[in-house]
């Protein structure tokens, strides 16, 4: 029986909250290590370390450093651990100009720079994305059940009709009004980024009527390029839906809060890193 | 002097306790919460609206309840109040929360210490465990994701919900969608109370083997949910002192009430209530109700009273207190669940304006506010005021009752280390939230 362990660095546990839903690993592999749920001290040697969280204090770099020695593969888990996630919105030079002043006056642990994603430390065999990852990817990666398929994009579960004579001239911002049920939100106004986040989530949060704010990240044909593609992706989809000012929306999505960044803004902050590779990610 | 320290496992986040011991006397018992992220100061400068995605992100347990209290808070600045029906929809949101944490609490938590094994997981796949705890393991995890089900259908994301929106929620609840998380409901709720059953057993088994249920000195206890019926979606904050003075206060008011401290071996700090002990969490609630309002937990309810008293101060009696809130949230879940959910506004307009407001709701470890200053429609500041906060004091109060009861000037008995967790765990602390 396989074994495996779950690290949580910087995060929120609803990674680990998501993989308590999973269930059918239980038959099949041995859970070693995973503090949340028992107790042990330490990582053992294991088959597959799962890690989330981003890579936000020193400790963090060390307890994942020392884990990955001791595993045969790592399993980079949930959007913190990919890209960053939301707290790496803790990278803009305002706010780290707020964590210096109130390190002497607070007590605060010193934080590095940045809140990195884990391949910045260690070799990452595959990829979990998502804010969190569905059960079922918990399980793709466990088990590879043969009915996995692999994602395309959001929008193509969402069901929300695209129309062509709604066209909105402005953005709503973020929700405003009346939501019409069957009806595309980008249509309504809406800075929906559904069209090329990577799906796979069952498109929870436009189908309930809220735009997609792309926790999935980029999907397949945009990972691999620079940023600069998904934003013109996603101008070309609001082109054809809308009479909305292309500037408008490119101010929102390079607002570090808005939909693009919110998740990704580690890595489109530090574009020297190499893309990763498609096959990787789920 | 002798440092004992043992790091915390079957709780919420990263977390340590530190044990001080001269001569065979406890110096000092603290509670160290060892993570930080800093969300006061990463959602400078976000966008008001968009609190409610990025709040959730505090805790991945606790996520429904940040939810819940951004909109509250963002309402509060614009003087907008949801109609019936989105408030009907948040109190389901706020049950499944509920049931997802007092399930997760109980049965992933805690009743491993009960039954002597590291893990609930050993129990739902070891070969050589007996059937009966297999059997319980694996039901305890269906009631489990029957509380994720409900945060989903109320609020659109089993994690990170998204149907919270100022003014209301985005959409209702089809017939079809709410019957069936009903019967997903009610059969569940025999099974919880089953389970909930054979862990008051397993409970009075353990005190009578370790011969205490743990720090019972009075304390303050409070909470945000009125005496009957309780609605953890909050309304205003209630404490219970020892000597039966009551006190009211709006969460705009919680300075004059509650003083929180900074401390230099822990990243979350602590709150006092004036000054005194103070005690959030499933205890407080059940020793200020007066009723449950639903059939089965009012059963309950009477057995715990006529057991324990009212109020109730052993710290282990913090678990029984969670079942008999696992088996009300099922209950009244299942009540919302057969009125009609969609058909009446879901939500009303509304103009953003700049401000300062507060959101209040009673999440699983006590009352939880946020209060968010706006400026130019953007963030300004913000605080999070977390329940597990409030019960530090407390927490260090039981470490140290254990620590007393086993370390002596001879020796340091081995069940200490079984006693911290075991005092860690009733109080159920969630380090996320506690640091942010």
């Amino acid at each position: 029986m396989n074994t495996f362990a779950v690290l949580q660095l910087s995060g929120c546990a609803g990674c680990e909250v998501s993989l308590l839903n999973a269930e059918e690993w239980v038959g099949e592999h041995r859970l070693v290590y995973m503090p949340l749920v028992l107790s042990a001290a330490n990582v053992p040697q294991v088959d597959i370390l799962l890690v989330s969280g981003g890579v936000r204090t020193d400790e963090d770099l060390y307890n994942l450093r020392r884990a990955a020695s001791r595993a045969e593969c790592v399993v980079a888990v949930g959007t913190c651990a990919i890209s960053g996630g939301v707290p790496s919105l803790g990278d803009r030079d305002e706010v780290r100009e707020l964590f210096i002043a109130e390190e002497g006056r607070r007590h605060v642990p010193r934080l590095l720079p940045r809140c990195s994603p884990i391949d910045t430390a260690v070799d990452v065999a595959l990829y979990l994305p998502g804010c969190p990852p569905t059960p079922e990817l918990f399980m793709a990666a466990l088990t590879w059940p043969a009915e996995f398929e692999a994602s395309t994009i959001v929008c193509r579960e969402c069901g929300r009709k695209k129309l062509k004579d709604m066209r909105p001239t402005h953005l709503l911002g973020f929700q405003k009004g009346e939501i019409l049920p069957d009806v595309c939100l980008i249509n309504q106004g809406f800075l929906c980024i559904g069209s090329s986040t990577r799906g796979g989530c069952r498109a929870p949060c436009p189908r309930a009527g809220h735009p997609c704010v792309g926790c999935r990240g980029p999907s397949d044909v945009l990972i691999e390029k620079e940023s600069s593609a998904w934003f013109s992706s996603i101008q070309r989809v609001f082109k054809a839906l809308t009479d909305i000012p292309p500037e408008e929306i490119e101010a929102a999505l390079r607002s570090p809060q808005y939909a693009l960044f919110l998740f990704q803004f580690s890595d489109y902050a530090a574009p020297e890193r190499p893309p990763r590779p498609k096959e990787k990610v789920l | 002097m002798a440092r004992l320290t043992f790091p915390m496992s079957r709780i919420e986040g990263h977390a340590q306790v530190v044990i001080e011991v001269e001569n065979g006397k406890v110096v000092s018992a603290r509670f160290q919460a060892t993570e930080f992220r800093g969300f006061e100061y990463l959602v400078q400068g976000v966008p008001a609206e968009q609190m409610m995605v990025i709040v959730p992100r505090i805790c991945g347990v606790c996520s429904t309840a940040h939810h819940v209290a951004a909109v509250k808070a963002l309402e509060d600045i614009y003087g907008v109040t949801p109609p019936p029906l989105a408030q009907t929809i948040r109190e389901l949101l706020m049950l499944g929360q509920t049931v997802q944490n007092q399930a997760t609490s109980l049965f992933l938590f805690t009743m491993p210490d009960r039954l002597g094994v590291a893990s609930i997981y050993q129990l739902a796949q070891a070969t050589s465990a007996d059937e009966a705890q297999t059997r319980i393991a694996t039901r305890a995890l269906h009631v489990r994701a029957v509380g994720t089900h409900l945060i989903t259908t109320a609020g659109g994301q089993f994690i990170h919900p998204i149907k919270a929106v100022i003014g209301g929620v985005i959409s209702g609840i089809g017939p079809e969608q709410a019957a069936a998380m009903r019967e997903e409901a009610i059969a569940a709720l025999p099974v919880a109370c089953e389970l909930f059953d054979a862990y008051w057993e397993m409970s009075v088994a353990l005190k009578e083997r370790i011969g205490t249920w743990g720090d019972d000195a009075p304390a303050c206890y409070i909470a945000a949910v009125a005496d009957t019926r309780p609605d953890y979606t909050g309304d205003a904050i209630r404490v219970l002192c020892p000597d039966k003075v009551r006190d009211t206060f709006a969460a705009r008011d919680f300075r004059d009430h509650l003083i929180y401290e900074e401390t230099d071996y822990s990243y979350a700090g602590r709150t006092s209530y004036r000054g005194n002990v103070m005690r959030a969490n499933s205890l407080a609630r059940i020793n200020m109700a007066q009723a449950m309002g639903t059939p089965r937990a009012d059963a309950y309810l009477a057995r715990f009273r006529e057991a324990f008293g009212q109020p109730a101060h052993a710290i282990l009696l913090y678990d029984l207190a969670r079942g008999i809130e696992l088996v009300y949230a099922l209950e009244r879940a299942t009540e919302i669940l057969a009125q009609p959910l969609e058909g009446e506004d879901t939500a009303v307009p509304y103009s953003p304006r700049d401000g300062e407001g507060y959101g209040l709701v009673e999440a699983p470890r006590g009352p939880l506010i946020h209060r968010y200053v706006v400026e130019n429609g953007r963030i300004a500041h913000a605080d999070f005021i977390i329940p597990t906060v409030h019960n530090v004091m407390a927490i260090e109060r039981a470490l140290r009752v254990a620590a007393e009861r086993y370390i002596t000037p001879e020796r340091v008995d081995m069940e200490l280390e079984h006693a911290v967790g075991r005092v860690v765990r009733a109080f159920d602390p969630c380090i996320a939230c506690a640091t942010h």
